[in-house]
Parts: structure tokens; C-alpha cells; sequence
């Protein structure tokens, strides 16, 4: 009776040593990927979170300063394009040949309708330089008709931190107006139209109207979106009654 | 704030094929080897697309594409390079890149007649090497300043060997 209380007491003791060890060792796991990956993302830029619905003050700068494109295309054209001190508005949709997410991105742009931009809004592609990509790969992938630059320059200007992500800029202004990423193009469109009150990214470039109609629907839309409504919210066209 | 770049200055610089161009604020520009010959049997020149505008993809050598998505406060020229041994032949007999003047712009010079527009074409040789420049206005009534912005790119336009 006396060995088999001591047998039993020596077996919890090794396995109570066992299960703290266990437990240690899950500690420092825990402590590592905290470390890769502290989840609340102190360090990270404004542009990793969803972009605020409500406006900014006239003038005040939330991302920073845009820079001119300048490359190569997948024809071997070279590029100077402007995005600063221009008309238009600019989308740049920075994607690459080999991230899985970008396969999404090249396969929708494709598609006829499938990205909607804001009147008078100029969307371009940018890949980095063929130093660092596959002109071949991008060229299968790359749809026609989309303009796709090479420039590891914008890559580095943009601080983009990987592929898709995706930049508004201003072109009047020459500022960043929004960024961020997503899974497909609709959801970086719901979030761009979030983010800058620009309803377009939803509907595409508005018919003509008078300037009046216009402001008067563009103030609409803005509320809406802040309130979280996008086109084809149910709340839009009220209830069935019988 | 963002730890961005400070700033955004413009990249006013384009060269390649023995041409260099400086743009001034707003002008862009694109600049590529043609597809295929103009004639068989010859090289594949260069050709420069500039403008004021967004230039889109998929353009043809003397603009279209382009053309028709400009605004009448908007101007595009095209710069077509030919056979070097076309250069000083009667054609190409003018020396020296061409400054058009407001006069010189008509609706029956445009390649493709769109309502409102002007242009202008002119063959040139400059340094040995023989070229069509084409200019396309948006409208009369911008000419004049458009004009003015047309002849302060073509003035940094630098042609050298190839």
C-alpha cells in the first residue's frame, strides 16, 4: 500500500513539473506572436485602418503629400504621369504578380464594370520595376486596356507597406485623400467611398446635372455614408407594407 | 501624420531614344518605339505623346484615344519620328522644332475632326533627324494660352543622336 502512495505521488509530481513546463513554453509562444503581431497595431500608419466616414476640415492634410508616377509600361513605354497639380484625381491600385489577394484584383479589373470611379477620376496600376517583378507574369495577367506602370519609385514614394493597397489622391491639392487594402476591389470601393464621402466608388461617374442638383446629392450621399448606408442598403427604400 | 516622403515636387524629366524633354507643371508625357515600321523595311522610331491631361492607355501615333477624351481648355501634341534618311528631304526641309502660332491652327488639320477642335502638323528635320509634330487644342477660345503652353514644352525639347 505504502509503494503504490509513493508511486502515485511521484507520477503527480511529474506531471505537475510536465504540465508547467507545457504551459511555460505556451507562455512564450503567446509572448512571440504578441511581439510579431501586437493586434492593436500602435505603430501603424492611418492608412491601415478603415478610413473615417466623417469629413476632414478643409485643408487639414490625414495622409500626407502625393507624388507624380513616373515608369514604364508593360509596352515599354516610358511614363510620366502627373497625379500632383493636376484636374483629375488619381486611384492608384498598387498590385503585384505573385501575392495570392492581387489575383482577385488583376482578374476583376477585367471584368467590364467591375471598378467604378468618381467622375473625372484616372485609375492606374502600378507595379514594381521589372528589377523587382515579373514582366512576363504581369503581362499575362495584366486585362487590356488597364494602365499598368512599372516603378518601384512609386512603391518606395507611396511607402507601400505590400500588395494590393490601394491610394486617392487629390489632384488639385496634390494630397493623399484616403488608402488601405482589401480583399477585392468592391470592398476597397465601399471603404474609399466611406472614407472620402466620394459616392462614385460605388455608382461610377454621376450623370450630368445642374450644379445645384449635384451639390444637393453629393451632401446627401455623405450623410449617408457616414451613417453607414451604401447603394442598395434595404433602409434606402423602407418597408413593404400590404 | 504619416512618416511619408515629404515631398510630392513633380518628375518633370522624360528621355529616351536620343530625345529629352523637361514638362512643365500639369504636362505629362509617354514615350515608346512603335509597334511595327510605318513602311516595311524601316526602323521602329520613337514616337512622344505629351498633354495636359490624363493621357490614357491604348493610344494611336497621332492621338486617338486620347483626343477624344480632351476638354476644350486642353491641348495634346505628338511628336512621330521618321527615317533618319527622310531628314533635309523636301518634306522634312524646315530646321529646327517648330513653334506654331494661333494662326496656324484649323479644324481640317486634325487627323480625326472633333467638334471644336484645332490643330496643326508640321515636318521638320532637327539634328540630322527627320519628325512630324502634330498639335491638337481643345478649342478657340482657349488657343491662345494653349498655344502659349504647347510652344514652352516644345522649347524644352532636346534632340539629340540616337
Amino acid at each position: 500500500m505504502t509503494v503504490l502512495v509513493l508511486v502515485e505521488t511521484v507520477l503527480l509530481a511529474v506531471l505537475t513539473v510536465l504540465v508547467a513546463g507545457l504551459l511555460r513554453a505556451y507562455g512564450t509562444v503567446l509572448r512571440r506572436l504578441h511581439a510579431l503581431d501586437p493586434g492593436t497595431r500602435q505603430d501603424s500608419r492611418p492608412f491601415e485602418v478603415l478610413p473615417t466616414p466623417t469629413a476632414r476640415p478643409a485643408g487639414e492634410a490625414e495622409f500626407g503629400p502625393a507624388h507624380d508616377v513616373t515608369g514604364e509600361t508593360l509596352r515599354g513605354e516610358i511614363v510620366s504621369a502627373r497625379v500632383v497639380g493636376v484636374e483629375h484625381n488619381t486611384l492608384l491600385l498598387f498590385l503585384s504578380s505573385g501575392c495570392a489577394t492581387c489575383e482577385a484584383f488583376w482578374t476583376d479589373l477585367g471584368k467590364p464594370g467591375a471598378i467604378q470611379l468618381p467622375a473625372g477620376t484616372r485609375l492606374l496600376v502600378v507595379a514594381q520595376g521589372a528589377e523587382d517583378e515579373s514582366r512576363a507574369d504581369l503581362a499575362a495577367m495584366a486585362p487590356d486596356g488597364v494602365d499598368v506602370i512599372l516603378s518601384s519609385r512609386a512603391w518606395r514614394d507611396y511607402e507601400v507597406p505590400g500588395s494590393p493597397h490601394v491610394v486617392y489622391v487629390d489632384g488639385a491639392t496634390g494630397q493623399i485623400r484616403g488608402e488601405g487594402t482589401g480583399q477585392s476591389l468592391r470592398q476597397v470601393a465601399e471603404l474609399l467611398a466611406r472614407g472620402t464621402g466620394e459616392v462614385g466608388f460605388l455608382t461610377g461617374a454621376p450623370a450630368r446635372k445642374s450644379a445645384r442638383d449635384r451639390e444637393q446629392e453629393v451632401s446627401v450621399d455623405r450623410e449617408l455614408l457616414a451613417a453607414g448606408i451604401l447603394p442598395g442598403d434595404p433602409r434606402l427604400y423602407g418597408s413593404d407594407e400590404r | 501624420m504619416t512618416s511619408r516622403t515629404a515631398a510630392g515636387a513633380p518628375r518633370s524629366v522624360v528621355g529616351a531614344h536620343g530625345l529629352q524633354l523637361r514638362l512643365p507643371q500639369r504636362w505629362e508625357a509617354r514615350l515608346y518605339l512603335r509597334d511595327e515600321p510605318a513602311e516595311e523595311g524601316e526602323s521602329l522610331n520613337p514616337v512622344v505623346h505629351l498633354a495636359n491631361f490624363a493621357l490614357p492607355p491604348g493610344r494611336g501615333d497621332f492621338g486617338s484615344g486620347a483626343v477624344e477624351v480632351m476638354g476644350p481648355g486642353q491641348a495634346f501634341i505628338a511628336l512621330l519620328e521618321y527615317e533618319a534618311a527622310e531628314a533635309g528631304t523636301p518634306l522634312f526641309a524646315a530646321r529646327g522644332v517648330p513653334r506654331p502660332r494661333v494662326a496656324d491652327f484649323a479644324p481640317n488639320a486634325l487627323q480625326r475632326r472633333l467638334p471644336g477642335q484645332l490643330g496643326v502638323q508640321r515636318f521638320f528635320t532637327e539634328n540630322g533627324r527627320a519628325f512630324c509634330l502634330y498639335v491638337v487644342l481643345g478649342s478657340r477660345e482657349h488657343a491662345t494660352g494653349l498655344v502659349g503652353e504647347v510652344c514652352g514644352v516644345l522649347e524644352h525639347l532636346e534632340v539629340g543622336r540616337r
